[in-house]
């Protein structure tokens, strides 16, 4: 923490002089020492230093020359402050300067107006500006009188207002009527500052719009777009990669714009080239190449024939990188591996995973984060999963211990991870199991975070999957039978899916496994009962009845206590839970219902046939019947199956 | 500079013909870069964009009136240039820190290494005047903190600081920071830097 430095003391002291002279002349010298050095920006902030500053501003008067001057020192100094560095907006706002600079936009003296307008564009990139309402009209007007001005300072404030403040699609609809985009295009054959600011901004108002895309895309006829087409190809790397981003907006937002192949290989190659910057530039390539390919097949293959996970892999093999970085990379490369094998081919091909590994365990969460995400693409192989290639020691016991980790992104990422992961096809998780993982991923299902709780259950559910007999006593074990009954009647529909999901994996399998469901008077029975009642979601219904269904795949004693669920002793008529399942609109939730009804009357029980009896006389078998000629063909070949074992009982 | 630009893309453009796995003779190879045609328009703009960034002002304007080329900046802002450039020629860093930041507080906010190398240059030539106590003041108080700021800083900060070390600085390893080239380095780096700052540059439409 950097203590007073005497000549600091002296300079706040004159600061606070009555004489302007010496007042002046302490501004400026405060002005030298901190521009550039983000160091002396904080010592002075916690020195006090900004309403001091503020003052002079406020009281100076702009009409004479030296007033002018002191606003111009004072000003350079709030802008200074505020320069990337949050705690110094923070000061400035705090010390009430916003509303002066402001009032000195209109000042006659070009030099204030310079000085104001810089200020005010250094607090506006930063998030702790104040938003900006573009639903009052004077603001409209004096947000529009900035963007007509001719003075670069005032329209790149304006551009930097929407930046900062435009965020809704009513927002962004508002700027569009008001004209904001044709005076933003003209900015496109401006100078540097004002291509680039004109393209941050344009972006801003495009994103997820397609309405303002449309309208973008038709003026002038078409030529604003071309103008940024051309600017892809600009000498300077922020404005080709901010031409990029404006295009990648457009090309998200319209179904008919930008889709052709040209124009797609034209972004990718372009954004693997800025890749190579060594400035901020680089870095932000990365994430716009995300955002690119996200969910969309077609440009992760053109960015797979791009070489790109090469390309992405040569610039990890550089040890010195930035956090920032190596977050962006993981990233993009989790995008290009979430749908395509080939990507995961290449990526595992090329010993990525090495590089991968040791990114677990580093010291900056976004980055582990991003890892993970990484991991998760990946590891959708279903190739390499069935080879066993994920559950080893080098990943399962970092990827472990992550479930521990401060961040709760960190812990869902990981999550995430490890529910692929979990889903190899052998049954033996001994090295999962030995690492402590069943121990972290049971603790986390009584989080308290919502998305904490829904990924370990499903983590668990995956691993329960064809798991073998011991694996799954452990996890029972571990879990409790009233932690399963609570996860199913959980506050959230989601949790309670995958809660359902478990137990159905559980039961399946040998005879023994069934009696889980059982364990403890039944609980979790009751439980599945009570869902199957009154479900938010068609998932839990449709997930309630295959418990039931694997349930009914038991002995005798398991086939009665669902007949006992479903046609409890008082009631009577066709009401009943099996017979609405049975009429239900979803077709998943009728083939749910029939696999029941095939599990209950399997001929070779020795209580196959009284069941038969009670079915018809609830009607099901007349609806069963019925379902012979269902549209739904899954439904048809199991109403058929019921029905033929029903049949052998003698007529219906 | 846009126009030297235009030049070498009509050059990669022939250079990229080539590449197409055919053979050129140097007959046809001269043949062609004689056939490009080079507007006396774009060489004037060339030359005034010369000028300009060099900061031959009077070379400028007496150009100006001759081809009635439009430079593409106020001839007035090239003397302020000028001066901070010729400052830190000079080894008067501290005045030139102060004129840019008259000139545009923004420039030396939004460049770190440049403002690094300006602090760099500030310790060298408190090294060269002898002033070793003050040197290592600032080493402290000023270069200290950059490297903070910034890791991929540390190496050159090392190799500056090591000018500290030794006692006939000029034959040392890093004896090279003290010459005059260094100073003109610096120099030109600003230059660049406010003539970005002050670019109208606008693109040419077609």
């Amino acid at each position: 923490m950097p203590s007073s430095h005497p000549s600091s003391d002296l300079i706040l002291h004159r600061l606070s002089s009555s004489d302007y002279e010496i007042k002046l002349k302490a501004i400026r010298e405060i002005k030298n020492q901190i521009i550039g050095n983000r160091t002396k920006k904080l010592s002075y902030i916690k020195l006090g230093a900004v309403p001091s500053v503020a003052d002079a501003l406020a009281t100076a008067n702009s009409d004479s020359d030296f007033g002018s001057n002191l606003i111009v020192q004072s000003a350079a100094v709030l802008g200074s402050f505020a320069c990337g560095v949050d705690q110094g907006v923070r000061a400035v706002l705090d010390a009430g300067a916003f509303p002066h600079l402001i009032r000195f936009l209109s000042a006659a003296d070009e030099k204030v107006v310079d000085a104001a307008a810089r200020s005010l564009r250094m607090i506006y990139q930063s998030k702790l500006a104040p938003k900006f309402d573009f639903y009052k009209e004077q603001n409209m007007d004096f947000l529009l009188s900035l963007l007509r001005s001719e003075n670069e300072n005032l329209t790149g404030l304006g551009a930097g207002v929407i930046i900062h403040s435009c965020e809704t699609s009513d927002e962004q609809n508002i700027l569009c009527q008001a004209g904001s985009l044709e005076k933003l295009i003209s900015g496109l054959d401006g100078s540097i500052n004002q291509r680039d600011a004109s393209l941050e901004s344009l972006a801003t108002i495009l994103k997820n719009n397609p309405e303002a895309v449309s309208k973008f895309a038709e003026l002038q006829n078409g030529r604003a777009l071309r103008s940024v087409i051309e600017l892809t190809k600009d000498r300077y790397s922020r404005t080709r990669l901010l031409a990029c981003l404006c295009l990648i907006c457009i090309k998200n937002s319209s179904s008919c714009h930008l889709q052709d192949i040209g124009i797609k290989t034209k972004l990718i190659y372009i954004l693997l080239e800025l890749l190579d910057d060594s400035s901020q530039v680089g870095e932000e390539a990365s994430f716009a190449f995300s955002s690119l390919v996200s969910g969309k097949e077609d440009l992760q293959k053109l960015a797979f024939e791009a070489n790109a996970i090469d390309k992405f892999y040569n610039h990890l093999q550089n040890c010195a990188l930035h956090p920032k970085r190596l977050e962006g990379i993981f990233l993009a490369l989790a995008e290009l591996c979430s749908k395509l094998e080939c990507c995961r081919s290449k990526f595992i091909s090329l010993q990525v995973l090495n590089l991968l590994i040791s990114a677990l365990t580093h010291d900056e969460a976004n980055v582990r984060t991003a890892a993970c995400k990484c991991l998760k693409s990946v590891s959708r192989s279903i190739k390499n999963l069935s080879a066993g290639y994920f559950m080893n020691e080098r990943i399962v016991i970092p990827l472990v211990r992550l479930l521990s980790d401060l961040s709760t992104s960190v812990q869902v990422a990981a999550l995430g991870a490890i529910s692929n992961i979990v889903v190899d096809f052998t049954p033996d998780k001994s090295t999962f199991i030995q690492c402590g993982g069943i121990k972290e991923l049971v603790q986390l299902t009584k989080s308290m975070d919502s998305s904490l709780r829904l990924n370990a259950v499903w983590s668990l559910r995956n691993m329960v999957f064809l798991a073998d007999r011991m694996c799954k006593e452990a996890i029972f074990m571990e879990l409790t039978v009233s932690s399963v009954a609570s996860l199913i009647c959980d506050s959230e529909p989601s949790v309670q899916e995958q809660a359902l999901g478990l137990v159905c994996n559980f039961v399946d399998g040998c005879m023994d496994c069934v009696e889980f469901a059982f364990a403890e008077d039944g609980i979790i029975l009751d439980a599945v009962g009570r869902q199957l009642w009154k479900f938010s979601k068609m998932e839990i219904g449709i997930q309630g009845m295959y418990v039931l269904s694997n349930i009914a795949s038991g002995n005798e004693f398991h086939k009665e206590a669902i007949m006992q669920l479903l046609f409890p002793q008082a009631e009577n008529g066709s009401h009943s839970l099996l017979s609405q399942y049975l009429q239900s609109n979803d077709s998943r939730l009728r083939t749910s219902a029939a696999w029941v009804i095939v599990n209950l009357t399997v001929p070779a029980s020795p209580g196959a046939f009284d069941r038969v009896v009670k079915l018809r006389n609830f009607g099901i078998v007349s609806q069963i019947k019925r379902m012979i000629s269902d549209s739904c063909m899954d439904v048809k070949l199991r109403a058929r199956l019921a029905f033929g074992q029903i049949n052998s009982f003698g007529d219906s | 500079m846009s126009l030297f630009w235009i030049v070498i893309r009509q050059l990669a453009q022939i250079e990229a013909m080539a590449a197409s796995k055919k053979v050129i003779t140097r007959e046809e190879w001269e043949k062609k870069l004689n056939n490009v045609k080079i507007r006396k328009e774009d060489m004037n703009k060339l030359v005034m964009n010369f000028l300009v960034t060099e900061g031959f002002v009077d070379a400028a304007e007496k150009f100006r009136k001759e081809s009635g080329t439009e430079p593409d900046i106020d001839l007035a802002t090239i003397t302020d240039r000028m001066a901070v450039k010729k400052a830190v020629q000079s080894g008067n860093v501290e005045d030139a820190i102060e004129k840019v930041n008259d000139l545009n507080p923004e420039i030396l906010d939004t460049n770190p290494q440049l403002f690094f190398h300006l602090q760099q240059q500030r310790l060298i030539e408190l090294i060269r005047n002898g002033k070793i106590e003050e040197a290592l003041e600032f080493a402290q108080e000023e270069l200290a903190p950059r490297g903070e700021e910034n890791q991929s800083f540390l190496e050159e900060l090392e190799r500056t600081v090591a000018l500290l070390a030794f006692e006939d600085v000029s034959n040392c390893p890093v004896g090279e920071l003290l010459d005059i080239s260094q100073r003109l380095k610096t120099a030109s780096e600003v230059n660049a830097a406010i003539l970005t700052s002050q670019s109208h540059e606008k693109i040419q439409t077609s």
